[in-house]
C-alpha cells in the first residue's frame, strides 16, 4: 500500500534527521586558547565575600586577589600585599600594598579599597558569607596612606593571615561593586588574570583573560597575563556525564566530588587522563555526635560508636581514591596526630562490651535496649537530590550490626541547618574546609552552640580557653601544641567519629598541563597550556 | 467560534485562580520558619530575619499576601530569589526559553514520529513492520527517559564522539535531550495512532470512500488520519505534562540550563520565591497548552464546537 510506505519513509525521515543532524554536529576538539572545566553545582554566587560555599572558591582564585597567598606548603606568601607586619600585641595587622596592583575596572587596589572591602563584610546590611567567621573580632581598618593599611582585632588573631590569604576575603573593586548591584553575584570585578565575562544561569561561567595583567603571582611560572584565552566553567550536575565529557574531550577538566567509587580507579587506567590529588585542609567527613542528646549523651555510647565504626572500610569504599581514614577533627594534612590515629581501632566486641556494661543489652530484631527502651539515634544527612547519601547508609549498616537503630534524616539543605542549630538530631555529618587549626573554634566553642558549626552541642570551658589561647598564639609550635591538646581532648570524650581525610580531587586530560592548586585544594588555571 | 473559544478560556481562570492559590500556600504548608530556612546558611541577627521577614509582607494576613502576591504577578513580579539575590522573573526567563525549546522539539519528535509508525502499523496490522513499530512503541514506553539518556551519552559522546554530552544553547545540544525526552510520548502516540487508525478503517465512510473509488493515499489521508488525530490531539495535551516533568530529569542528565533545573535547585535550597515562580510557570504553560489543544479540536472537529 503506497501510504503505508509513505509513513514509513516518514518515521524514517524523523530517524535520518536527527541522525545526520548528529553527524553535522561533531563535537569541536578542544583549542589551545580554551579550557572547558566541568563541575559538579553552581555556586549560589561569585562574590567571595558573600558566598557560603566552596564552590565558588573553586572558580574565583582566577578572577580575585587576596592579600597574602597559601599554597600546598602551607607557607604564606605575599600577594597583593608586598609585605605585613603584626603589632607586638598580636591584635593589629599592617599591610604594605603593592603599588601596581589595579581592579579590572582599571581603579587602584589600594588601602582605601581593602577597608572598603572589609567593613562591608561586617556591615549588618550585607549578607556575608564565610568571610564574617574570618574577620572575627574584628575592631576596623585604617587607611595609614595610599598604599598601607592596617587591621585590628579586639584580640590577638594569629589566624587572620591565614584567612587574608583564602579565598573568603578575596577584594572585589568598591567601584564597581558598588555600581552593579545584585550582579555582583555573577560578575564580581577582582585584580586577577581573569573577568567574568559570561554568566549563563544553570549553564556555565566564561572566564576570558585579562591582557593587562603584567605581575607574576606567588605560585606562577611567568609574569604577565595567563596563558588560555578562556576557561569555561560547565555545571555537570550528574557524575555519570561529567566523567564521560572529560573522557571525550568535551571538557578537559572535571571536579572529582560526588565520583561513584568505581569511577576513579576506571579513569586511572585511561592514557589521556591524569588524576590530580590534594589534601583537603580543615575538618575531615566527620559525624559530630550531639552530647545534648540521648543517646549520644552518653560517653559509654559514644565511645562504644568510635570503637563501631569501620573508618577504613567507609573510605575504601564510598571515598575509595577521593579520601583516606581519618584520625581526629582535623585533617592529618592540618595537624598530624599519628597518636590518635590509634585511639579508638576498630573494634566491634569491645563496642558491645561497652554497650553491654552501659547496660545497652541485645534485644529482640538485634536491636539493643535498656529499661525496655531501644537504643536508637537520628543522623542528620543532606539530600543533595539524589536521596541518601553512601556514606550515611554504610553508617547505618555499621551501626546496626552494633545493635543500634540509626534513622537517616535525610533533607535539603535549609532545614538540615536548623535542626543542627536546634541540636534537634544525635549530629550531623559534614566537612569543614578551614585553612588553619582555628577551624576547631567554628565547631567546638560553646559560643558556635545555636550558630555554624558547633552541632555537637559541645560546652566545655577548659576547650573553650584552649581555643581562645590557639588563636591569640602566634608561636607555630606552641600553636600546633596547642591544638594537639584540644583535639585530644575531643577524641577522649568522643565529641565526634572523623570518617574521611578528604581529597580535592580532579581529572585533567594529559594534554594540559600547568594546573595548580591552593592550600584550599582548590584549583589555579593562569598556568595552564594546553598541548595537543 | 469566538464563542467556543471564549468559553474555554473563561473555564480556564478559576483553573489558574487554583493555581496561584496552591503556589502560594506552598510557603505555609511546609514545616518551619521559611525566612530562617532561606538564611539557614548565613550567620544572621534577629534584626535581619525581621527586616527579611517584613520585605516578603510575612507579618500580613494571608489573604492579603496572597492579593500582593497575585497583583505583583500581574505586573511580572514574582519577587526575589533568595539564594541569588536576583528578580525570580528575570531568573526564570533567562532559562525558559531552553525548557520550551527542548519541550517543542520533544513533542515534534514525538507526534511525528509516532504518528507515522502508528499509521504504518494500522496500514500493515499483523506483519512484521506492525510488530516492529509496537515493539519499539512498548520499548520507549518502558525505557526512563533519564536511563535513555544516560545510554545515549554513551555511544554518541563517548563512543562515537558525535554529539555533546552537557549544556545547552544550539542544535548538536538539544538532539539527545529531545530524543531521550520524546521517545516515550512518540511511543504512546504510536499505540494510540495505531488504535484509532484501525477502528477508523474499519467505519463504513471509509469502505464508502473507497467504494467511491478514491485512491489509497486519499482514503487515508483525508478521511481516516483526520478522524483518528482526535484521540491523539488529546494525547498531546496529556503529554505536554508529562514532557514538562520530563525535562526536570532530563536537564540535570544533560547538563542543561531550564525550568525544571531551576525548580529542582529551588526546592533544594528551599528558595521560596523562586520555587512559587518557577512551579507557577510550569502550571501555567500546562494551562496554556490544554487550552491550545482544546482549541485545535474544534478546528480539526466541528462538532465539538457546536456542542
Amino acid at each position: 500500500m503506497g501510504v503505508a510506505r509513505r509513513a514509513g519513509v516518514g518515521a524514517g525521515i524523523v530517524l535520518l534527521a536527527v541522525a545526520l543532524a548528529a553527524v553535522g554536529a561533531v563535537t569541536a576538539a578542544p583549542s589551545g586558547t580554551m579550557l572547558t572545566v566541568g563541575l559538579d553545582q553552581e555556586p549560589p554566587t561569585l562574590d567571595p565575600e558573600a558566598s557560603p560555599s566552596a564552590v565558588t572558591f573553586q572558580i574565583i582564585p582566577d578572577v580575585t586577589e587576596s592579600l597574602l597567598y597559601q599554597g600546598l606548603d602551607g607557607k604564606i606568601q605575599p600577594w597583593l600585599a608586598s609585605a605585613y607586619k603584626v603589632s607586638p600585641d598580636g591584635k593589629s595587622f599592617t599591610f604594605t600594598l603593592r603599588a601596581d596592583a589595579k581592579f579590572t575596572d582599571g581603579t587602584p587596589v589600594n588601602a582605601e579599597a581593602v577597608k572598603w572591602n572589609f567593613d562591608r563584610v561586617v556591615n549588618p546590611n550585607y549578607k556575608a558569607g564565610g568571610s564574617l567567621s574570618a574577620l572575627s573580632g574584628y575592631a576596623g581598618s585604617t587607611v595609614v596612606d595610599d598604599h598601607t593599611v592596617r587591621i585590628d582585632f579586639k584580640a590577638p588573631y594569629a589566624p587572620f593571615l591565614s584567612y587574608a590569604a583564602g579565598g573568603t576575603l578575596a577584594l572585589v573593586s568598591p567601584k564597581a561593586t558598588q555600581t552593579q548591584g545584585s550582579d555582583v553575584n555573577l560578575k564580581p570585578v577582582g585584580s586577577g588574570q581573569y573577568v567574568v565575562s559570561e554568566y549563563v544561569p544553570k549553564d556555565h561561567i566564561t572566564l576570558t583573560r585579562n591582557a593587562d595583567y603584567d605581575r607574576k603571582p606567588p605560585w606562577s611560572d611567568h609574569q604577565g597575563p595567563a596563558y588560555v584565552n578562556t576557561i569555561v566553567w560547565k555545571f555537570i550536575p550528574e557524575a555519570g556525564t561529567r566523567v564521560t565529557t572529560v573522557e571525550s574531550g568535551e571538557t578537559q577538566m572535571i571536579s572529582g566530588l560526588s565520583l561513584p567509587a568505581a569511577t576513579l580507579s576506571h579513569l586511572a587506567t585511561e592514557r589521556t587522563l591524569r588524576i590530580d590529588r590534594n589534601p583537603y585542609p580543615g575538618a575531615p567527613r566527620i559525624w559530630v555526635l550531639n552530647v545534648r542528646m540521648a543517646p549520644t549523651n552518653d560517653l559509654k555510647v559514644r565511645q562504644a560508636i568510635e570503637y563501631g565504626i569501620n573508618r577504613a572500610a567507609i573510605a575504601d569504599s564510598v571515598f575509595k581514591g577521593l579520601g583516606t581514614t581519618a584520625c581526629a577533627p582535623l585533617t592529618q594534612q592540618t595537624l598530624k596526630t599519628p597518636s590518635l590515629c590509634n585511639a579508638y581501632p576498630y573494634d566491634p566486641k569491645k563496642a558491645a562490651q561497652l554497650l553491654d556494661e552501659d547496660g545497652w543489652k541485645m534485644g529482640p530484631n538485634n536491636i539493643r535496649q535498656k529499661d525496655g527502651k531501644p537504643l536508637t539515634l537520628t543522623i542528620n544527612s543532606i539530600n543533595y537530590g539524589s536521596g541518601n547519601l553512601p556514606e550515611i547508609e554504610l553508617l547505618q549498616g555499621q551501626l546496626l550490626a552494633l545493635g543500634i537503630d540509626a534513622r537517616i534524616k535525610s533533607q535539603a539543605r535549609p532545614p538540615w541547618y536548623e535542626d543542627n542549630y536546634h541540636c534537634a538530631t544525635n549530629g550531623p555529618v559534614l566537612f569543614l574546609r578551614s585553612t588553619d587549626p582555628d577551624g576547631l573554634f567554628a565547631l567546638f566553642d560553646s559560643a558556635n552552640i545555636g550558630g555554624n558549626f558547633n552541632w555537637a552541642c559541645y560546652s566545655n570551658p577548659e576547650v573553650d580557653k584552649l581555643l581562645q589561647t590557639g588563636r591569640e598564639t602566634y608561636d607555630p609550635a606552641k600553636r600546633s601544641a596547642i591544638y594537639r591538646q584540644i583535639e585530644k581532648i575531643l577524641v577522649d570524650q568522643a565529641i565526634s567519629v572523623p570518617l574521611v581525610d578528604e581529597y580535592s580531587v580532579w581529572i585533567v586530560r594529559s594534554n594540559v598541563t600547568g594546573t595548580k592548586y591552593n592550600f584550599s585544594g582548590y584549583p589555579i588555571l593562569t598556568d595552564v597550556k594546553i598541548g595537543k | 467560534m469566538i464563542r467556543y473559544i471564549s468559553a474555554r478560556l473563561l473555564a480556564t481562570v478559576p483553573v489558574v485562580f487554583g493555581v496561584t492559590i496552591a503556589v502560594f500556600s506552598m510557603l505555609y504548608l511546609i514545616p518551619g520558619d521559611p525566612v530562617k530556612m532561606m538564611l539557614s546558611e548565613f550567620q544572621t541577627s534577629p534584626e535581619q530575619i525581621a527586616r527579611m521577614r517584613a520585605q516578603l509582607h510575612l507579618n500580613d494576613p494571608f489573604f492579603v499576601q496572597y492579593g500582593r502576591f497575585v497583583w505583583n504577578g500581574l505586573h511580572g513580579n514574582l519577587g526575589t530569589s533568595i539564594r541569588d539575590d536576583r528578580p525570580v522573573t528575570q531568573e526564570i526567563f533567562e532559562v525558559l526559553p531552553q525548557t520550551v525549546q527542548l519541550a517543542v522539539a520533544a513533542l515534534a519528535l514525538s507526534s511525528l514520529l509516532g504518528m507515522a509508525l502508528g499509521i504504518l502499523a494500522a496500514l500493515r496490522q499483523n506483519s512484521w513492520v506492525d510488530i516492529g513499530a509496537m515493539t519499539l512503541a512498548t520499548l520507549g514506553i518502558s525505557m526512563p527517559s533519564f536511563w535513555l539518556g544516560l545510554i545515549l551519552i554513551l555511544i554518541f559522546s563517548l563512543r562515537l564522539e558525535l554529539l555533546p554530552a552537557a549544556g545547552g544553547g544550539d542544535l548538536p545540544h538539544l538532539i539527545m535531550p529531545a530524543v531521550a525526552l520524546g521517545l516515550g510520548a512518540a511511543a504512546i502516540i504510536a499505540r494510540l495512532t495505531r488504535s484509532s487508525m484501525l477502528d477508523i478503517l474499519r467505519t463504513e465512510f471509509v469502505t464508502t470512500a473507497r467504494a467511491k473509488g478514491l485512491t489509497g493515499r486519499t482514503v487515508v489521508l483525508r478521511h481516516a488520519l483526520l478522524n483518528a488525530l482526535i484521540p491523539t490531539i488529546t494525547i498531546f495535551g496529556l503529554q505536554f505534562g508529562t514532557l514538562l516533568t520530563g525535562t526536570v530529569f532530563i536537564e540535570t542528565v544533560f547538563g542543561r540550563p531550564g525550568l525544571g533545573r531551576l525548580a529542582i535547585q529551588a526546592i533544594l535550597n528551599k528558595d521560596f520565591p523562586l520555587v512559587q515562580g518557577s512551579v507557577l510557570i510550569f502550571a501555567l504553560g500546562y494551562v496554556v497548552v490544554n487550552l491550545l489543544v482544546d482549541i485545535v479540536y474544534a478546528v480539526v472537529d466541528p462538532r465539538i464546537r457546536y456542542q
